[in-house]
């Protein structure tokens, strides 16, 4: 019977076998070059099911996963800034001149605003081959600033389709439409978790606070920030900026 | 002779084993780039490459964790000749691509050749593993699958609401069927052990 082999093969992997059975099952390993062949396989098998169900390889992939994105992420601002030609720069410079003295003119004596630094980067969930259609309208919504047309679409696909990357950019929009206590649930929530985006959150936080002028609270997020956290330099500007 | 003699890159070998994640991203900032230039040279995109990129460090990860992986040339060109040749291979698979390969005429170090292969054919039987277990019944695939996650047999068995020795003997049979789905694929015999 194929199935009392198996029980046996089983045992015999696991130390739990009488003495006198295993003593003849060793024999047979020795001698019976089919039996071998068919424990060796099925040794074989229960190594390969252990390793594919093994916490340590599940967390591998995920870590792998979270690596490779931000591996592969797309930077679209910095690299637009690199080809500009003798001329164009001459009047970006002029053109620079002239905003720099228009905004120490409004800033000077001021706080900081929000506005001075809700530049978001865009979404891009749904390059590759989704087919979550009101995933892609939501992106680009949010990639032309309908923030109040984004809201009720990623309010919708968090309920079902909840990640990390697409909570941040319901978090965002809700923070651009005024909903601000909504959207500090949202960071909060991002912010206590383990992705890549709980960093992020605490830039997001900081910049809420920044618009219920809340500059306390607002400090206090932004000290928060790790030096090697991609919103350092904006923080540390702001920080000055705020005493 | 001798036994033989690692190569330092076994560092990203461990790295990988070991989950560290720092190693992890030093592999993509050293070696990444050269491979996305590479599909992207070759009717490939970003994407693509991020897909070969990430495979092939699975790849590499079960080898170490199945049957170690011990590293006795550069881990960069080990790495790269594994993409490169997986990518030549979803090409081949994609025939409606149109495939023209920009190759650099460097002659591949035989220790990096072998390796690699060994890398390959472990990975082809993995996945054939992979396969198979598909194959298993629903109730099957449910008893390995929670008898592998969860830490001892008896939890397993109050968890499925069974008996203790019901689920050893379930455990047991399953896995047989699985050996015996494997043993009868086509890819089995074709696969040199």
């Amino acid at each position: 019977m194929q199935e009392e082999l198996y029980i046996a093969f089983e045992n015999y992997l696991n130390n739990e076998m009488a003495l006198e059975e295993k003593i003849t099952f060793d024999n047979k390993l020795h001698n019976d070059e089919a039996f071998k062949k068919q424990f060796e396989l099925y040794k074989e098998t229960t190594q390969f099911l252990e390793i594919k169900f093994s916490n340590d390889s599940v967390d591998f992939k995920k870590n792998l996963e979270s690596i490779s994105e931000e591996h592969f992420a797309v930077k679209p601002q910095k690299k637009e800034s690199k080809v500009i030609s003798i001329q164009s720069k001459w009047l970006a410079i002029a053109a620079m001149f002239v905003v720099f003295i228009g905004v120490w003119f409004i800033n000077s004596g001021d706080n900081p605003s929000y506005s001075d630094y809700n530049q978001h980067e865009n979404a891009n969930f749904v390059e590759r081959g989704s087919v979550i259609q009101d995933l892609k309208t939501a992106q680009e919504a949010f990639n032309n600033k309908n923030y109040g047309e984004a809201v009720p679409l990623f309010k919708k696909i968090v309920i079902e389709n909840k990640t990390p990357e697409i909570e941040f950019y319901y978090g965002i929009s809700l923070l651009e439409i005024n909903k601000t206590h909504e959207a500090e649930v949202v960071f909060n929530s991002l912010k206590e978790g383990t992705s890549v985006y709980s960093q992020r959150a605490i830039w997001y936080l900081a910049l809420a606070k920044l618009k219920l002028k809340e500059f306390k609270a607002c400090k206090n997020y932004l000290s928060q920030i790790s030096s090697d956290s991609e919103d350092y330099e904006k923080a540390q500007e702001l920080l000055k900026d705020l005493d | 002779m001798a036994s033989k003699i690692l190569h330092h890159d076994q560092v990203y070998i461990d790295g990988l084993l070991n989950n560290n994640s720092s190693i992890v991203e030093s592999i993509y900032k050293k070696f990444a780039p050269k491979v996305t230039y590479y599909i992207k040279m070759n009717s490939g995109s970003s994407d693509e490459a991020q897909d070969v990129i990430q495979e092939v460090l699975i790849t590499i990860y079960n080898q170490a964790k199945t049957k170690g992986l011990e590293l006795t040339c550069p881990f960069d060109a080990y790495f790269f000749l594994l993409c490169k040749r997986k990518w030549l291979n979803e090409l081949k698979k994609s025939s409606n691509k149109e495939v023209t390969i920009k190759d650099e005429n460097v002659s591949i170090d035989k220790d990096v050749e072998k390796l690699a292969i060994e890398t390959e054919t472990e990975d082809e039987k993995q996945s054939l593993f992979d396969e198979m277990f598909q194959k298993l019944g629903e109730k099957c695939q449910e008893v390995l699958k929670l008898s592998f996650v969860t830490k001892t047999m008896e939890e397993v068995a109050s968890k499925m609401n069974v008996t203790y020795a019901y689920v050893r003997k379930k455990k047991s049979i399953c896995t047989g069927q699985l050996t015996e789905l494997i043993q009868q694929s086509n890819r089995y015999q074709s696969l040199k052990y």
